[in-house]
């Protein structure tokens, strides 16, 4: 078999057709890289950026593919300044400092420097301070924080679904101040494809449809100065493998979807889908950059800072299902509508609370189930004054 | 332990629902199920009061309940509708008798004025003329196309104001992961629409949207409705058939996911600067068409001169048969024979069927798939349904749709009211009301159904080009007529 480039012979199969060589193979994933960047044109020469590290396939390619452009010659370098952040605090505590350790080993591989951000205290904190570069050692004090500021048993006691997605929510969150802090205007985080395609499935199964140009596009637009590029999103995870496996570096395997979710049955399913249809996982991706959104106000979601919905007149699933509840308390609301006023509120509120006002559709359930249990984390968090 | 019915009625409850999974005695279900699609038709306001309406009526369970519930509540609310039910005979030998009968009883039951309208009347030409004329191969794509422009022309012919048809929030759901994994943009911001259609057509409204399809049948099961169940043992479309077994997975997780991907939808909107295929009108019969011609009428076009591949291939390729076949009209033989080979060149080519033969069910695909398997569902090399034909090509005729046997219908019917019915008696009384057609008895394999729909829905990998012109539409799916999206 020869490289379907170059005619040497080949070496790297890519979806069970495209024949490469290592050279080619290297060459091609790093134009997707750049042309990813450069295309957009959206960072400019030597901007600050945030790169988000997770320690897994996707995050550690990112990172070489970094460092390697930074190396290029004068007119193939690229121009940023890169910081580098990874959180942690979710996982079992020996797990977690595997990894971060592991990060800060690839990272002085390159002669970067990482913060390692525990998330519970990040999150709470008030007043942004990162720790000390390459170290681990004060960041998992955690269990001593309060059962409000425990993520990690709030999280326990909801849906892995909706945990999965809170967590991604609260991690942006971070993502944000961070950058803040460190006076960079972008973020740079790992999905690839595949991920992408998990991520808008995902958002379409639990209702942030609307979000999707921000959650699954090139890059998430909702902070006034802060975007979140996704500069891996053309590459898949196969060609993750490759990479890794040609280069020999060293990833650890982070798996953060809690299992029994929607999220985690996406995931399965787009997998089946990568390995026999990936050209489908693509188009979806490509789907994703056709997406807006129908909300247009300027209000934002107290908690993930996506638009709000405008006032509609017209019928939508939110008022199907308050109608529903309606119908099963018995009653009669067609017959004198006016009376109900006030039930129709408290439906309302007991099934979306603070919608349209504070909260989005999804955050609102989210925040729903998370009231059932302690006091809720919400309110102590980044959507205080409710 | 006997749980009282949510309502406060006083009743106990004898079901859990499961949409929202409130305990309701039966009344109350009733008038909840009725309720709800009453506040989605107010509120949508999908009628006016004078409107003639055509029920799209298949003798499937969502257009049976569909009519059943309009009818209630038209009489009921006084929404002043003059309601009828419109069904489309393809005229296939066998095909439509069994669901036609059971139209027909909806006719009586409900006393709604019923008009079946043939392909013959609406084409002129019936499915096996066709057959006749052009062998099997290709009869899947004539099926498809004119299916889809039946129930507009049929509505024109009946001239009533809207077509309401039994799409429910489950299909809504299903359709908008559907067109997410075939990056069909246009149609993702269409099919939530509870009305669609573009101006100067008739519009479809689809007052169901928001009833979810267990409810639906637990409804037709309490109110023993006669309706007739029919399932292809073939997946509709690999795209539907993935959506589908996704969407099934997904709900057993979170059973509100349904609601939630239709909200979804509702709040998406295409970037502005997105341009959409523009729909039009064909020039020819005035039916919504992304061409100036559209299929039905290329692929008339091609019945009536004699040319009846004209429009199976590639447009530019029937531009080409067409001018051909007009600047050669002395020498029609040569012409045809040569636009015929032409095409049979190319089909050849294309109709290797592409069905995982591990997973194709119709047995007819083995040793057919020398095309590579990994050959995505969206490669554009192989354009055209074609490839789905291979699996459906005895469609017409003896379809494979197979009427599901009352066994396995039953069963269906059990496994749901098993995890929803509240008292246990309810259970032992199923069996012996007759809400389906041949109902009889199946105590054992339960589940049955359930798993077979799941695998043959699974990884079959059918080409087919952006309109569904495979036999999907008839045989894909219980009930509603599967158009319009
Ligand atoms: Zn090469
Ligand atoms: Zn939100
Ligand atoms: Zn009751
Ligand atoms: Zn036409
Ligand atoms: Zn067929």
């Amino acid at each position: 078999m020869i490289c379907k480039k170059c005619k040497n012979s080949g070496s790297v199969t890519v979806r069970k057709e495209h024949m490469y060589c290592d050279n080619c193979f290297m060459l091609n994933i790093n134009h997707k890289f750049r042309s990813c960047i450069g295309k957009n044109k959206i960072l400019s020469s030597n901007d600050n950026v945030l790169v988000c590290l997770t320690g897994g396939k996707s995050s550690t390619v990112l990172l070489d593919l970094i460092f390697n452009g930074l190396s290029q010659d004068s007119h193939k370098k690229l121009r940023m300044v890169p910081f580098f952040l990874h959180i942690t605090g979710l996982g079992e505590k020996e797990n977690d400092i595997t990894v971060a350790e592991l990060i800060i080993k690839q990272c002085q591989s390159y002669n970067f420097n990482v913060y390692i951000v525990n998330i519970c205290e990040y999150y709470f904190q008030r007043n942004n301070t990162l720790p000390s570069v390459n170290s681990v050692t004060d960041v998992h004090n955690w269990t001593e924080l309060n059962s409000n500021t425990n993520l990690k048993s709030i999280l326990g006691k909801m849906t892995s679904t909706s945990s999965n997605d809170i967590e991604m929510k609260i991690k942006h969150d971070i993502f944000i101040r961070a950058a803040k802090q460190l006076k960079c205007d972008f973020i740079f985080t790992a999905e690839t494809t595949t991920t992408l395609a998990v991520n808008l499935l995902s958002n379409l199964a639990i209702g942030r449809g609307s979000q999707v140009q921000d959650d699954i596009g090139f890059f998430d637009n909702r902070d006034e100065n802060i975007k979140i590029l996704r500069p891996m999103k053309d590459i898949t995870e196969e060609e993750l493998h490759h990479y890794i496996r040609i280069k020999n570096l060293i990833e650890i395997s982070v798996d953060t979807i809690r299992g029994n979710s929607l999220q985690s049955v996406i995931k399965t399913f787009v997998t089946d889908l990568q390995e026999n249809f990936p050209a489908t996982v693509s188009t979806v991706c490509k789907t994703a950059d056709k997406i807006g959104s129908v909300d247009k106000n300027t209000n934002r979601c107290k908690f993930c800072k996506s638009n709000l919905p405008e006032k509609s007149d017209k019928i939508t699933a939110i008022d199907a299902t308050i109608f529903s509840r309606t119908v099963s308390n018995g009653q009669p609301p067609i017959a004198n509508r006016n009376t109900g006023a006030e039930e129709q509120e408290d439906i309302k509120m007991s099934l979306f609370p603070f919608i349209d006002n504070y909260f989005c559709y999804c955050c609102s359930k989210n925040y729903l189930e998370a009231g059932l249990h302690d006091s809720n984390f919400f309110e102590i968090s980044g959507s205080k004054n409710l | 332990m006997p749980v009282p019915c949510r309502t406060g009625c006083g009743k106990n409850a004898m079901l859990k629902r499961p949409k929202t999974g409130d305990a309701l005695c039966k009344d109350c279900f009733f008038w909840a199920f009725e309720t709800e699609i009453h506040f989605t038709i107010t509120k949508a306001e999908l009628f006016k009061s004078g409107d003639s309406v055509a029920v799209a009526a298949s003798g499937g369970k969502d257009s049976t309940v569909l009519a059943h519930v309009l009818k209630t509540l038209n009489q009921r609310f006084n929404y002043g509708l003059n309601l009828m039910l419109l069904s489309i005979d393809e005229g296939i030998t066998g095909y439509r008798d069994d669901s036609l009968e059971t139209v027909k009883q909806n006719r009586d039951d409900y006393e709604m004025p019923l008009k079946i309208l043939s392909y013959k009347e609406l084409y002129g030409w019936t499915m096996d003329e066709i057959v006749a004329q052009i062998g099997r191969k290709n009869n899947c794509t004539f099926c498809g196309v004119f299916r889809r422009q039946a129930l507009d022309r049929g509505a024109a012919m009946l001239g009533v104001k809207c077509i309401a048809t039994g799409h429910n929030a489950d299909d809504i759901a299903e359709t908008v992961l559907m067109n997410v994994l075939r990056g069909d943009i246009a149609r993702l911001k269409r099919c939530t629409a509870i009305t669609t259609g573009s101006e100067g057509t008739i519009p479809r409204v689809k007052p169901l949207k928001y009833t979810y399809e267990k409810e639906i049948v637990m409804y037709a099961h309490y109110k023993k409705l006669v309706y007739f169940s029919t399932e292809c043992v073939f997946a509709p479309n690999a795209y539907r058939g993935h959506a589908r077994a996704l969407l099934k997975d997904m709900e057993k997780i979170r059973a509100s996911c349904i609601m939630d991907i239709i909200y979804s939808g509702e709040t998406m909107a295409v970037k502005e600067e997105v341009t959409l295929p523009s729909q039009r009108t064909c020039i020819r019969c005035n039916f919504v068409s992304s061409q100036e011609v559209c299929k039905a009428c290329v692929l008339l076009e091609g019945l009536n001169k004699g040319l009846p591949k004209l429009g199976i291939g590639k447009s530019s390729k029937a531009k080409k048969m067409l001018e051909e076949y007009n600047a050669q009209q002395t020498n029609y033989k040569e012409s045809l024979q040569a636009a015929a080979k032409e095409l049979d060149d190319v089909q050849s080519k294309k109709e290797l069927c592409l069905s995982d033969s591990k997973n194709c069910k119709s047995g007819l695909c083995k040793g057919k798939t020398k095309l590579n398997r990994n050959s995505s569902i969206n490669s554009n090399d192989y354009t055209n349904s074609s490839n789905a034909k291979e699996c459906c090509s005895n469609c017409s005729g003896s379809c494979e749709r197979i009427k599901v046997n009352a066994d396995v219908n039953n069963t269906k019917v059990n496994t749901l009211l098993e995890k929803y019915v509240i008292n246990e008696t309810n259970i032992a009384k199923v069996n012996g009301e007759g809400t389906l057609c041949n109902p009889s008895n199946s105590d054992d394999n339960l589940n049955n159904s359930d798993d077979e729909e799941h695998t043959h829905a699974e990884y079959i990998d059918t080409h087919i080009e952006q309109e569904d012109e495979t036999c999907s539409a008839s045989c894909g799916k219980l009930g509603s007529l599967n158009i319009g999206f």
